[in-house]
């Protein structure tokens, strides 16, 4: 397994890939949470009893910023089809919508635009927050397992190791 | 004809007309100050003033009774405010509301200010954001659940029923929201510190303490 991460993460442009994923993700999600603040101060802050949201971010980011640019590294450089890039992206995004729409602008937008239907989207997303984000970290955790599997046998490593 | 038994009678009517009438209508009456204003923005319609009406500074917050920041902006933030600026009487605080999230919200809204009919406006909100829960229109604020916090606060249960049902507030809080899109408000909470001098700073999200500090310490130096 480590080696196989190492395969991919010894090229530094996928180094690149990676932090480019990680820190706009963190950031976006921090922000729209309301863990970091832009204005009027740049100020970070965890409420009391938001920890586990906040953790959850965290893996969230890291697990996109693993995931992602290995299925990038298997269609660049192996030229396998792009069918299991789907589990990366997906995970990600769902993880991202989680918790995005609740009474910040996002969702303010959304209810304003789209009235009950977006009101009623944002509540499920909101209520379901935590649920979602586990989710997603798993959708993310099994594909990163099936990447590294399929990297091992695609480049002929030696599973053992 | 002898008038005077019809005279009699009408007269008797009217007595009870009006008798009947004062019985019946309850004594809910709107004392607002319709030329209420802090900064740019309309308070007339808001809470009552928490604190020294006449401090230097007001803290204008809007907010949503469903809205998990708001409750986490009350718990964490708003105590160390209310102890070093509220309480001392270097500012004072209106809560305005933005009722958007859930169909439970505008409802939420307006039984503060029947709650404030009988001088516990600022009492009920504290329970609501002390009882609120994490799904957005789970039922805690339904209907039953906001009678049931009046009753716990040993509210007159038929005044409060009656304003609840009849809506009386439904327009206040209409007006409320439209001041919060008028002034740029984009979630909740959402806050404007307004300074003695009219200076005004808004704060978007449940900033923390040192936030706000550094804003109103700003505006009295």
């Amino acid at each position: 397994m480590i080696s196989t991460f190492k395969l991919v993460f010894s090229n530094v442009k996928f180094i690149g890939i990676s932090l480019l994923i990680f820190i706009p993700m963190l950031v976006v999600l921090l922000t729209i949470s309301e863990y970091i603040f832009f204005e009027p101060y740049v100020i970070s802050h965890i409420p009391q009893g938001s920890e586990f949201g906040f953790t959850l971010i965290v893996i969230l980011s890291v697990l996109s910023a693993i995931v992602i640019p290995m299925n990038i590294y298997r269609i660049n450089m192996l030229k396998i089809s792009k069918q299991k890039m789907g589990g990366g992206v997906f995970g990600s995004i769902i993880g991202a919508a989680a918790g995005a729409c609740s009474c910040g602008p996002i969702g303010f937008a959304v209810i304003s635009t789209f009235g009950s239907v977006g009101a009623t989207a944002t509540a499920f997303l909101t209520n379901y927050e935590i649920p979602i984000r586990i989710i997603a970290i798993a959708i993310l955790a099994v594909t990163y397992f099936t990447t590294v599997k399929s990297l091992k046998i695609e480049c002929k490593l030696d599973p053992s190791s | 004809m002898n008038k005077k038994p019809v005279i009699i009678g009408v007269l008797a009517i009217s007595i009870i007309a009006v008798i009947a009438a004062s019985f019946s209508a309850p004594s809910e009456t709107v004392n607002l100050d319709m030329s209420r204003t802090h900064g740019t923005i309309s308070t007339a319609m808001g809470s009552a003033i928490l604190g020294d009406p006449s401090a230097p500074i007001t803290i204008i917050e809007f907010g949503d009774y469903q809205c998990h920041q708001c409750y986490n902006w009350f718990h964490n933030t708003k105590p160390t405010i209310t102890r070093d600026y509220i309480e001392t009487g270097k500012a004072n605080m209106i809560f305005v509301d933005l009722a958007f999230l859930g169909r439970d919200s505008p409802i939420a809204a307006q039984a503060t200010y029947c709650a404030e009919d009988q001088d516990m406006y600022w009492e009920y909100h504290d329970m609501l954001y002390g009882a609120q829960e994490s799904q957005i229109d789970n039922g805690w604020a339904n209907s039953e659940r906001l009678k049931a916090f009046a009753f716990s606060l040993g509210l007159d249960m038929e005044l409060f029923e009656s304003c609840l049902d009849s809506g009386k507030y439904s327009k206040r809080v209409q007006y409320n929201s439209q001041q919060a899109r008028e002034n740029g408000v984009r979630g909740t909470p959402g806050f404007f510190i307004v300074g003695p001098n009219g200076q005004q700073e808004q704060i978007g999200g449940a900033q923390p303490y040192p936030v706000f500090k550094e804003i109103m310490d700003s505006m009295v130096l």
